[in-house]
């Protein structure tokens, strides 16, 4: 009984270490082929990087759009309706601001970007996988990692953070319109509150977080891919467990900048 | 004179033995392919025929033994090597692989593009060129979900001729085709051979194909080499396995059970 459980750990242990392992060996590779060796004149793939930057950042942006409004005002009723016993309800603007920035945009862009396309990463790599495609281009002797998986890292490491902008501007906004047509506040004097309130450092913290959100939604999806085996049931399941890895992992990321940002304020 | 005979074999397999874990998938195989002829590696479902194949073009890594082509051991190459190898073999998959992303053309300019510095408009003439040769001439603007199953693997051999290989490979050419097409497939491998003087290595386990083609058959059973030699030569041999296989009996065991159940059925 006593074995067979430590076994489990064992062995759940086990497989933690390899799959950090080929974790670590895709890091080093990507950044193999995307710095050192288009340096040797092996190339980049430019051309498909701009591809996958239009379709992960800019046919996102209807959607987080659309979604950092509702959570911008959400987060301005929210924030009034305590706000308000005290007649600080003017305050709302350093609560949306601040929270837009430092945590609800980079984590909402990220998570809407790993339903989208971290998910249609790992379909997409695991089909090819599965119809003997990544194969092809293996005996082609053309490099999987520099045909599939630079140019999506490319493309996704520049998408997120500028989906993040936005949807850190539109929140804010969102925080507007229930200040001003709702609780009637002026305009310019929310607007000076908000600018008062924020500080480069908190846009900046922001944009660290959504450049390393969109690592892992790019690291994750491309593993979970090479993971699939043989058939379209394999491309299924691991498409579910991409998102679940990735949206987990944004989670810890994310754990982990705010406490590191938090204790060097 | 060993030097000689090293030249005329293009493909050396000495020894190999591949693993899955710790089942024995490939079990000391040793053969040699000649120049320019059609080697054929017969086989019936599950016996490590394809397994073959992927471990001759480096897709799967061996447990022990040698692979020489072209004189040099492949399983120890460097990257550069490898690459340098991957550019005079082609290789047609089961069902063609061909990049589902891309049109047909942009399928066998890739290599063109990837591998030599040539100019948009040669790769554009190469690329049509190669389509005419396997008769596809006019597809080269479609998708691969456009084409039939014997137009992909047409398609897929127009890709693999796309940098003139001196080795091709090909993956169960004739599967999953109606008798017509998987002959007239059969011809294009044929020409293909006698045209370029290419070295082919073809994994079946199609017997009429095999009528066609083969120059020489290599017949593989549960991992093992049964029996190797030119078509007259093995429909000599007694071997029961190659008997069995050339006139298509089935196994008396599984039969019988089955047998048994139908047999129930019916009495009901």
């Amino acid at each position: 009984m006593i074995a067979v459980f430590l076994g489990k750990i064992g062995s759940v242990f086990l497989n933690g270490l390899h799959s950090t392992f080929v974790v670590c060996v895709l890091i080093m590779d990507t950044l193999n082929w995307l710095f050192f060796q288009p340096l040797l004149g092996r190339g980049l793939r430019w051309r498909s990087a701009v591809e996958h930057f239009v379709e992960y950042g800019f046919r996102s942006m209807p959607i987080v759009g659309l979604i950092s409004l509702l959570v911008g005002i959400i987060m301005g009723m929210q924030s009034a309706y305590t706000l308000q016993q005290w007649g600080a309800t003017i305050f709302m603007a350093n609560l949306v601001g601040i929270s837009a920035l430092r945590e609800l945009a980079p984590l909402m862009s990220a998570i809407l970007i790993t339903g989208r396309s971290g998910s249609a990463i790992t379909a997409e790599i695991g089909t090819m996988k599965v119809s003997e495609e990544v194969d092809a281009l293996m005996v082609m002797g053309l490099n999987p990692i520099k045909f599939l998986v630079v140019p999506k890292f490319l493309g996704m490491v520049i998408a997120v953070p500028c989906v993040t902008v936005l949807s850190m501007a539109i929140m804010i906004a969102g925080g507007f319109i229930v200040a001003v047509g709702i609780l009637s506040i002026d305009f310019w004097a929310y607007f000076d509150q908000t600018a008062n309130a924020l500080v480069s450092k908190d846009l900046f913290s922001g944009l660290v977080k959504s450049v390393f959100f969109g690592l892992t939604i790019c690291w994750v999806g491309i593993y979970r891919g090479f993971q699939v085996e043989g058939s379209a049931e394999s491309v299924g399941k691991m498409t579910t467990s991409s998102v679940v890895t990735s949206i987990f992992t944004i989670i810890i990321v994310d754990l982990i900048w705010t406490a590191l940002f938090y204790f060097t304020e | 004179m060993m030097n000689d005979n090293n030249n005329e074999y293009v493909i050396e397999v000495e020894n190999l033995v591949v693993q899955y874990g710790t089942k024995r998938v490939l079990d000391n195989i040793s053969f040699k392919v000649k120049k320019g002829e059609i080697f054929v590696i017969l086989g019936g479902s599950g016996c490590g025929k394809s397994t073959l194949l992927r471990t001759l073009v480096g897709l799967i890594r061996p447990h022990s033994g040698r692979i020489l082509m072209f004189g040099k051991d492949v399983t120890t190459m460097n990257a550069p090597e490898q690459i340098e190898l991957r550019k005079r073999i082609g290789m047609c998959f089961q069902n063609s692989a061909l990049f589902n992303s891309m049109t047909v053309g942009e399928n066998v300019a890739l290599p063109l593009k990837e591998h030599t510095h040539l100019a948009e408009s040669t790769i554009e003439i190469m690329t049509q060129i190669k389509l005419d040769l396997v008769g596809l001439g006019g597809c080269s603007n479609l998708y691969p979900s456009q084409l039939s199953g014997g137009m992909k693997k047409r398609a897929g051999i127009a890709r693999a001729m796309a940098l003139d290989p001196e080795i091709i490979f090909y993956d169960e050419p004739s599967s999953g085709l109606d008798p017509i097409v998987a002959a007239g497939l059969d011809h294009l491998i044929r020409k293909m051979q006698n045209t370029f003087n290419l070295t082919s290595v073809v994994v079946t386990h199609d017997l009429e194909s095999v009528q066609i083609i083969a120059d020489r058959v290599c017949l593989l059973h549960a991992g093992k080499i049964v029996a190797i030699g030119d078509l007259k030569n093995l429909e000599q041999n007694n071997n029961s396995y190659l008997q069995q296989f050339f006139s298509r009996t089935p196994n008396p065991e599984e039969n019988q059970s089955a047998s048994a159940i139908l047999d129930s059925l019916e009495d009901m």
